[in-house]
């Protein structure tokens, strides 16, 4: 048995510790935001944060999450009204503007890839909201375990999408 | 007038009247079946009846409509924006009336047929549905207004003329039409069913919602982490389960390796034939006892393919090219040799493209649920559920009624799965009929490299005549390419259960070994052409005991990108030779109208540089330019690419890359922008990168590095113009094509910054850096 905190909450999961964190919040906690994709670290689809910072959840066991908190896509609105101080009435109806940027722009085509696209964008913003496209694409291609994938060509849509969660996150908000 | 008796004829469909309807009111379209194949099965138990009302649209009391199709969106937005905006259109409703858009199910869609060709070239099933749907609003409107029909019109959702008005909502309260409009094709075929007749369109000039860029309405929910995608779907008492596939594509069973009980005490080895699957109550625990047997499971070894780096070798040499009869276009002449042979310049040149990999960023997976009673339920994500259907029920000698298919998002398959399989489904199936319990199969990342269907390789021989004013005056092109259509799902295949036959030349259409000709010519300047498909099996099928070797399928643009990218250097080349400016030579030796118009836009909007020698370049980087050209789902495409070389590396930078796209008329800009954008990234990512690499037993590559795509550091600025142009009365498809036009043009622009003719892909360094040493 094992505690851990994702997305504000305590979790108690009874997962052996050397399972992938993904495999305990999809299947245990029934978290569907980060994708199975490839289960190696090379592709970006299961990205979480992890006391902010974007981590693989496919190669990470749930013995590493320890007291550490853990951000999913669900748990993004939540952070974003923590960060903003918005009541939680207010929260409940707020995506996080990265999100929000997403929808704007159109940016998924199939969106499998996307989890990890905002998982890491929202990592990106929260240091630098006004980032340019070469730090965008420095973000997303060496920052990490890998470059963040998307087979269907989506990197254009995600940059301006980037980009306009940031004038958002700057302004302070998208509602 | 009894109303229950009235029948009307509606543009060769039939139309009845009937009372009020116990079900509340909705306004059902259904569709008979005349002069289908299997008039029976879409009627049967598990189908839509299409001959009663409950298929395609149904509008509410409430003035809300729900749209159902066969088509299932893939990451195209088609069925949540294109197909509600034509709908809206062709009802004269407004876009946000339609509430709901039914896909894929294949107990709860009407036609079927795989997640190609949306635009039907313009008149789509649902384009039609909702024509018919419309006369039989005006009819019903017109009896109870007492208004003549001539005189009524509809708009945002309300029938009104004489004076007179009623919604649609209104209409249907206590009344149900049933239309009965004749549709052909086979449901559970790769192209399912088919509307038939000509129901009055809506004039072009009218339109008010086609045009508009509407949001896709599901991008929200995906977004938002609320949407149930395939693998999110969980059945009480489901276990997981992962594949144990052979050692090799040609491997037979030896002995399966024993399950180590002490480590994993809930799992559970299932062996049926060649085929072998562990399954267990948690993922993890599925995982690392497959793992574990996997190790320990031995297999015959198998050596029949020529491995990647002998690949042309074969196919030039060894391949059978006679068994399969040759194609020709309609355009080709009998014989260009005399023409060739005349020719003052002449370019000889052979081409050659790898397999490349679909590459789903989600490794295939399905969820089977059989019954007691032998019906089976199939949770998934699917390019071709009654495809599917009809498979899985062939595996189990059983009729498609018993088999059902559910629909759910997925990662973008582009192609894989539109024959009906992209693997795990048939053995979802196999598996929880064994084991009596719902099945969760999911594939891991190598195996959906190793295991699953690829774009086929191709080689082309191209000659081109130039006449003394540097005109070409004969053109000759023969392509190579195995079978490109393998729809056998592989897990019947290795338990030894009926499936389609292997590729072969007998087989029409699916199947076939067959090589038709996909690129129209349009070069409509140059008649003296031969265009020829020569077609053979697989590579390994033949000498596989499994009979499977390297499967292929069709992926994005299939065929037609191993047809244009030959054709398109060649004219590159050839204008080269010509000592003329490549798009200048197209447009000279074009004819049609948006040929040339698509080009003059491409030159203009790309900074194209206009001239007739190579660009002047020396030092440590050198710059380039290149124009492709194709016509697809009529749509007429242009392409324009700038790079940098780094002749001390090899390396390529697409710096960018500018695409003029004509659909007719552009239903949804905003989608299209990004589906073109998409593509396009594909299309580089095919040019630079891409190669399936095997050996002489299978495939090796095996993840994402030995099969590297494009990363956004790569990406190179995207310039789409579209070309709205409404008189032409039709809408082209926008989602394919966009992934076939960047490599000719990055091999057109490398050979325009260096001079150095790089005709095979991926151009990676080592073979850019060979070149240039050549």
């Amino acid at each position: 048995m094992a505690t851990i905190l994702v997305n504000g909450v305590r979790r108690e999961v009874q997962a052996p510790a050397d399972t992938p964190l993904l495999y305990v919040l999809r299947n245990d906690l029934e978290l569907s935001g980060p994708q199975f994709g490839c289960g190696l670290a090379q592709c970006g689809a299961c990205s979480i944060l992890l006391d902010g910072k974007e981590v693989r959840s496919c190669v990470t066991p749930l013995s590493a999450a320890g007291s550490k908190e853990i951000t999913t896509l669900e748990g993004l609105p939540a952070r974003w009204a923590q960060q903003k101080g918005l009541s939680s009435a207010e929260a409940a109806k707020t995506l996080h503007p990265v999100q929000q940027a997403w929808i704007e722009e159109q940016t998924p085509l199939c969106g499998f890839c996307q989890n990890g696209m905002m998982i890491k964008a929202t990592e990106l913003l929260e240091h630098n909201s006004s980032p340019t496209v070469a730090e965008i694409k420095d973000a997303f291609t060496t920052s990490g375990p890998s470059a963040h994938l998307c087979r269907c060509g989506s990197y254009t849509a995600i940059i301006e999408a980037v980009q306009r969660a940031g004038r958002e996150m700057a302004k302070g908000g998208n509602r | 007038m009894n109303p229950s008796n009235a029948q009307v004829s509606v543009c060769g469909a039939t139309l009845t009247r009937r009372g009020f309807v116990q079900t509340g009111g909705a306004l059902l379209v259904g569709f008979g079946l005349v002069g289908a194949k299997n008039a029976g099965a879409a009627a049967s138990k598990n189908s839509l009846d299409a001959s009663l009302p409950e298929s395609w649209i149904e509008i509410h009391p409430d003035n809300t409509i729900l749209i159902r199709t066969g088509k299932s969106d893939f990451g195209q937005s088609t069925t949540f924006t294109a197909y509600r905006q034509i709908v809206a259109e062709e009802l004269g409703a407004r876009f946000e009336d339609i509430t709901t858009v039914v896909m894929g199910d294949t107990d709860r869609t009407p036609d079927g047929s795989g997640a190609f060709d949306f635009l039907g070239s313009g008149t789509p099933n649902i384009r039609k549905a909702a024509a018919y749907t419309h006369q039989a609003l005006l009819d019903l409107a017109s009896q109870r207004l007492g208004v003549p029909k001539t005189s009524l019109s509809t708009k945002d959702g309300v029938v009104s003329g004489g004076g007179k008005r009623a919604t649609f909502g209104d209409l249907v309260k206590g009344q149900q039409l049933k239309l009965t409009i004749p549709v052909k094709g086979d449901l559970t075929s790769i192209m399912g069913l088919m509307v038939d007749g000509n129901p009055p369109l809506k004039p072009v000039s009218q339109y008010t919602v086609v045009g508009k860029s509407f949001r896709n309405s599901v991008t929200a929910s995906k977004v938002a982490a609320k949407e149930q995608w395939a693998v999110d779907v969980r059945l009480p008492g489901m276990w997981h389960a992962r594949m144990v596939h052979p050692a090799t594509l040609g491997s037979t069973l030896v002995s399966v390796g024993a399950l180590d009980r002490t480590k994993f005490p809930n799992a559970q080895v299932i062996v049926k034939g060649n085929l072998v699957g562990v399954a267990a109550p948690s993922e993890w625990e599925a995982i690392r006892a497959a793992q574990q047997v996997a190790a320990a499971t031995k297999w015959k070894e198998w050596r029949g393919l020529p491995g990647h780096t002998r690949l042309f070798d074969f196919l030039k040499r060894d391949a059978d090219w006679k068994t399969t009869r040759v194609t020709k276009s309609e355009k080709s002449k009998d014989d260009v040799a005399p023409a060739l042979a005349g020719a003052p310049r002449k370019l000889n040149a052979t081409y050659q493209l790898p397999f490349m990999k679909h590459a789903p960023m989600g490794p295939t997976m399905a969820l089977a649920d059989v019954h007691k009673d032998g019906s089976v339920f199939i949770y998934t994500h699917n390019q071709n559920p009654q495809a599917l259907r009809g498979e899985i029920a062939q595996m189990l000698s059983t009729s498609p009624d018993n088999v059902v298919v559910r629909t759910f998002s997925g990662p973008g398959h582009y192609g894989r799965s539109n024959g009906g399989n992209a693997g795990a489904e048939d053995e979802a199936v196999l598996l929880s009929k064994e084991l009596g319990r719902p099945v969760r199969v999911q594939w891991m990342r190598p195996e959906d490299f190793q295991w699953s269907t690829q774009s086929p390789a191709a080689l082309s021989d191209v000659q081109i005549g130039l006449d003394a004013k540097g005109r070409m005056v004969a053109y000759q092109i023969d392509h190579y390419m195995p079978a490109m259509q393998d729809d056998r799902p592989i897990g019947a295949v290795l338990a030894g259960l009926p499936t389609m036959p292997a590729p072969n030349e007998k087989a029409v259409f699916i199947g076939s070994t067959v090589n038709d000709i996909q690129d129209p010519w349009i070069y409509d300047g140059v008649t003296n052409i031969v265009e020829r498909g020569h077609g053979t099996f697989q590579v390994g099928q033949k000498s596989s005991p499994l009979a499977v070797g390297l499967r292929d399928h069709s992926m994005r643009t299939p065929g037609q990108f191993q047809q244009n990218f030959p054709r398109e250097l060649a004219v590159s080349e050839a204008a080269a030779l010509a000592g003329a400016d490549a798009i200048q030579f197209r447009i000279d030796h074009a004819k049609q109208e948006r040929v040339v118009n698509v080009l003059k836009t491409v030159r203009d909007a790309s900074g194209w540089q206009t001239r007739a020698t190579r660009a002047q370049n020396s030092g440590a980087v050198l710059r380039g330019q290149g124009i492709s050209l194709m016509f697809r789902s009529a749509t007429y495409w242009a392409c324009v690419t700038q790079i940098a070389v780094t002749p001390s590396t090899g390396a390529i930078k697409v710096e960018k890359v500018t695409v003029a796209v004509d659909p007719g008329i552009v239903v949804n800009p905003m989608q299209l922008k990004r589906q073109v954008e998409g593509g396009t990234v594909m299309g580089v990512s095919i040019a630079l990168l891409e190669e399936l690499q095997f050996d002489e037993s299978g495939i090796t590559s095996r993840d994402w590095r030995s099969y590297p795509i494009l990363k956004m550091a790569d990406l190179p600025e995207i310039k789409v113009v579209l070309l709205h142009r409404p008189e032409v009365g039709t809408y082209g498809g926008g989602s394919e094509a966009a992934n076939a036009l960047a490599a000719p043009a990055i091999a057109a622009a490398l050979f325009d910054a260096t001079g150095k003719i790089a005709r095979r892909l991926p151009l990676k360094p080592e073979y850019v850096q060979a070149l240039l040493k050549a």
